[in-house]
């Protein structure tokens, strides 16, 4: 399973990172044993299913901590995991799972019933930051070691799914409540196909294959999550052959890498997306006043250009979408196509604002409140982590330029950003999502509760828009305890039309994850949901347990394909170094003249 | 003869004076090849600057106003300098962007120059307790290596122009100081600053009638030897992404390029013009002002013979 998660790429600054990059060498077929090399740009945050949020940590737990229910991979449906078949009780309120014969955690000690149970409830009752989404009204209990019984208070459309990582009871049960919230999972225990062999913050993550895991032991020996500071340099040593796969990679490079034979791309689809967010003003602190009229919001969704943004920010690698997509699976995202209320449309967003009296009385070409003469000059937030935030934000600032609307822009890092956001103190941001596959928690992210009220806590929050609909809200109980699918769409799909009607969350694209692997390495490539989902980073990961090498003499077998990038990337660093040598022999003459 | 009848005014005999040293510095200077090859670059650069409206539309540099060109075309594809990744003409990014090299170059230079010349003149002129306070300042200046203060105020004061020039304004001055401040030394030794103490002048006089106007050709020489660092610095914190984001410099451009992944993509034509712009105008002032200090600064201008 998946939390929804801010995207943190890294930030490609530093020439050290850059040298970082190129020196790193990869350990394929040494002593005959099978390495998979993954480069990826925003590093695991933590090991700890209790701490981390980014989509590497993701990865890490999806293939060292096996879940009670799998996803099957062509199309997300609970398929058996941990628990090989489960009963319903008539009111579906009671779930009896059956676990598989002689399961064992990577260190030998047998995995029961008993860890489930111990999983379901403490993280509960401790409100474990990537499991209580699910577990909040579940109790679990452990009549016999291959037997758990999972109780729900309420009716739960979820069930029978428990996607949540089950941690070994022997080693976080050890553990005072406080110690485990600081624990770092770093013990590599696991059930999955892989568990942690080292892990190096910031620069690497390591697995080893499980002998224990329910699946067998998998074909590849060794896992490897490379981080990189630079993007370009990942797709430079995917090309020289250092790795056998990359994720992430930034459009202008994965369009040229879609024409070079030796690599296969993949625009994996899992319901990722971005959008420029406003200030709704129900948070801890309200933004520009004329943000909380609707017809500004109108104005601005207007000035959006999606085609645009998808075809100049993306390179084409996307699509154009108006609403929060709340799930994996497409299915959940109402059609807007018909509803031109949000289309691009400049001269409609002038008529709107001038019709609602906020006019450019000074003729500065800003436009002023109706009554205050306050211009409308809005503090724009972009992202400094990943490369789409200072694009967008030059289209962004352009259109609301030319309808009178001044913006001024920042640059913040995601860390920065997170307690901007939730002291309320900004007026717009763009920034993203990738969700779960159960629609519930991405759509309870944007309920009134998870609106900022704790000025102490201020990131203990999701609603970003700061923006509470208490229609939403009431719509969103409805379909958190609807069973029939059918109608619980229905409630879905109003909810997110009303969202995107709101004006707050001007969603601009659905964009897919861009990856690219070598022909020559590897074999079993395993897309999740088929034909359209991502090989990796997928929302279980199930590649890494099915990849086996295509053929004995595969590896070794690099090509100088990359080394233009390679050399351009040099004179680079050598263009800058050089320079800061002269700058600093100038200040030393400069000194020496006295 | 008449000449004589009406003897000219000090003032005049000075103004006099002065012109001729001009005179004899420019015909000097016109001697001096590398000197001339520096001013010539510089006068282009200037003039492309300057004249920035009249050679490309100004509404090119948005991206908004750029959807109907080609990305990342070459310049064979398109204009004389190509496209970046959104769309935007390489050629009038480059003329707009001298515009903001320039700009913060020469301001941050002056900044630099005004704090360290009041900082220099005013220790070496007092001594004692005021020079041993002043100086120690300066020496902390100049230990702190000058790329993380500059990074940490400008992540402070947040990314405009204005907060550049302020930022390396107010790192680049300390080598002034402290060669301004050891001229002053020697000066205020000499016979007539203290034959005019004698006379009466106040310390202010003294400053500004005698200690500036015999340390201005070294601080006009380490002008133009600042400007290029100042140049280079406005280049490398708007490549580390400290930079104004709604006002293109060059170092603007090579920071967009980097992100953009045009080193991957091999689209030379977005980082080279303005890395060779900004090495030019580099190039233009370090000889420039190379040639000036020789013919300003007697002492060098000995050793050349």
């Amino acid at each position: 399973m998946r939390s929804i998660h801010r995207r943190t790429l890294a930030v490609a600054v530093l020439v050290a990172a850059l040298i970082t990059g190129l020196t790193t060498i990869s350990a394929h077929g040494q002593d005959g044993s099978v390495t998979f090399d993954v480069g990826e740009p925003q590093g695991i945050d933590s090991m700890s299913p209790l701490i981390g949020v980014v989509v590497p940590s993701f990865e890490a737990w999806n293939i060292q901590y096996a879940t009670l229910t799998d996803k099957a991979a062509e199309d997300f449906h609970t398929i058996p995991g941990l628990a090989e078949s489960w009963t319903a009780s008539k009111d579906k309120l009671t779930w009896t799972y059956k676990l598989r014969d002689g399961l064992k955690w990577s260190d030998g000690k047998p995995l029961t019933s008993e860890d489930i149970a111990w999983n379901v409830n403490t993280s509960r009752k401790e409100e474990w930051l990537n499991h209580s989404a699910v577990t909040a009204n579940l109790t679990a209990t452990a009549p016999d070691p291959q037997t758990v019984v999972i109780k729900t208070s309420v009716p739960d459309p979820k069930l029978p799914t428990m996607d949540v990582y089950i941690l070994p009871k022997h080693i976080w049960g050890k553990l005072s409540p406080d110690e485990r919230d600081k624990y770092a999972g770093e013990d590599g225990v696991g059930s999955g196909p892989f568990v942690l062999d080292k892990f190096e913050k910031g620069q690497f993550a390591r697995f080893k294959a499980n002998p224990n895991y329910w699946g067998g032991k998998p074909a590849v020996d060794t896992v490897v999550l490379r981080k990189f500071n630079n993007p370009d340099a990942m797709v430079a040593a995917l090309k020289t052959g250092e790795l056998d796969a990359a994720w992430d990679i930034p459009g202008a490079a994965f369009n040229q890498l879609k024409n070079d034979d030796d690599f296969v791309t993949n625009e994996g689809y899992q319901g990722s997306f971005s959008e420029v967010a406003l200030n709704g003003g129900d948070g801890l602190k309200k933004g520009h006043p004329a943000l909380e009229d609707p017809e500004v919001r109108k104005a601005i969704a207007h000035a959006i250009d999606r085609d645009t943004l998808v075809a100049r920010v993306l390179d084409g690698i996307g699509k154009p979408l108006k609403t929060i997509s709340p799930s994996a699976n497409p299915e959940w995202v109402p059609d807007l196509s018909e509803d031109t209320s949000l289309d691009f449309d400049l001269d409609e967003a002038k008529r709107i604002l001038e019709d609602a009296g906020y006019k450019d009385t000074n003729g500065d070409g800003v436009r002023e409140m109706p009554n205050g003469g306050e211009p409308l000059k809005f503090t724009y937030y972009a992202r400094s982590d990943g490369e789409t935030g200072p694009k967008v934000a030059e289209f962004v600032r352009g259109w609301l330029d030319e309808i009178g609307i001044a913006t001024t822009e920042k640059i913040a890092s995601d860390s920065e950003l997170t307690p901007i956001i939730g002291k309320g103190d900004y007026d717009m941001f763009a920034w993203g999502w990738t969700p779960y596959v159960d629609p519930d928690t991405m759509l309870d992210y944007m309920t009134c509760k998870q609106v900022a009220a704790d000025p102490d806590d201020p990131t203990n929050y999701y609603n970003d828009a700061n923006y509470c609909d208490p229609e939403y809200d009431k719509l969103y109980a409805q379909q958190k305890v609807e069973l029939d699918p059918e109608k619980r769409k229905e409630i879905v799909h109003e909810m997110l039309t009303r969202w995107a009607h709101s004006g707050v969350y001007n969603v601009m694209w659905e964009e897919p994850e861009t990856i690219a692997y070598r022909k020559d390495r590897f074999e079993g490539w395993t897309q999740q949901p088929a034909e359209t989902g991502p090989v990796l980073f997928s929302n279980t990961s199930p590649t890494y347990a099915k990849l086996k090498p295509v053929s004995a003499s595969a590896s070794g077998d690099d090509d100088g394909g990359g080394s233009g990038g390679i050399i351009a990337i040099i004179a680079a660093a050598v263009l800058v170094l050089g320079g800061g040598a002269w700058f600093l022999s100038r200040r030393r003459s400069a000194d020496e003249r006295e | 003869m008449s000449a004589l009848a009406e003897a000219p005014s000090a003032r005049r005999i000075a103004w006099l004076r002065r012109r001729r040293a001009v005179a004899g510095a420019w015909r000097d200077y016109r001697r001096h090849l590398p000197g001339m090859v520096g001013l010539v670059i510089l006068v282009l650069v200037v003039a492309m600057a300057l004249a920035a409206p009249l050679l490309a539309d100004e509404a090119g540099l948005k991206a908004i106003n750029s959807t109907g060109n080609p990305t990342w075309a070459s310049p064979s594809e398109f204009g004389p300098l190509g496209t970046d990744g959104l769309g935007r003409d390489v050629m009038t990014q480059f003329i707009w962007g001298s515009r903001i090299s320039l700009l913060v170059g020469l301001a941050a230079t002056i900044l630099a120059m005004v704090i360290g010349s009041v900082v220099g003149i005013t220790a070496g002129f007092f001594g004692g307790a005021v020079s041993a306070v002043l100086m120690r300042v300066t020496e902390w200046f100049l230990v702190i290596p000058f790329l993380p203060l500059a990074i940490v105020l400008a992540a402070i004061l947040g990314p405009s122009v204005k907060n550049i020039i302020l930022v390396i304004g107010i790192t680049s001055w300390p080598s002034t100081t402290r060669l301004i401040q050891a001229q002053v030394l020697t000066l205020r030794e000499r016979d007539y600053v203290d034959r005019s103490r004698a006379l009466g002048a106040s310390n202010w006089h003294l400053m500004s009638r005698h200690i500036l106007p015999n340390v201005s050709p070294l601080i006009l020489a380490n002008t133009t030897l600042t400007v290029p660092i100042v140049i280079l610095s406005e280049a490398t914190l708007s490549f580390l992404g400290l930079g104004d984001p709604s006002n293109a410099s060059w170092g603007k451009m090579l920071d967009d390029a980097f992100e953009s992944g045009a080193v991957t993509l091999e689209a030379w034509w977005y980082f080279v013009p303005p890395g060779l712009g900004i090495l030019l105008v580099v190039l233009a002032f370090t000889l420039v002002g190379q040639a000036l200090e020789e013919i300003l600064d007697p002492r060098l201008r000995d050793k050349h013979g």
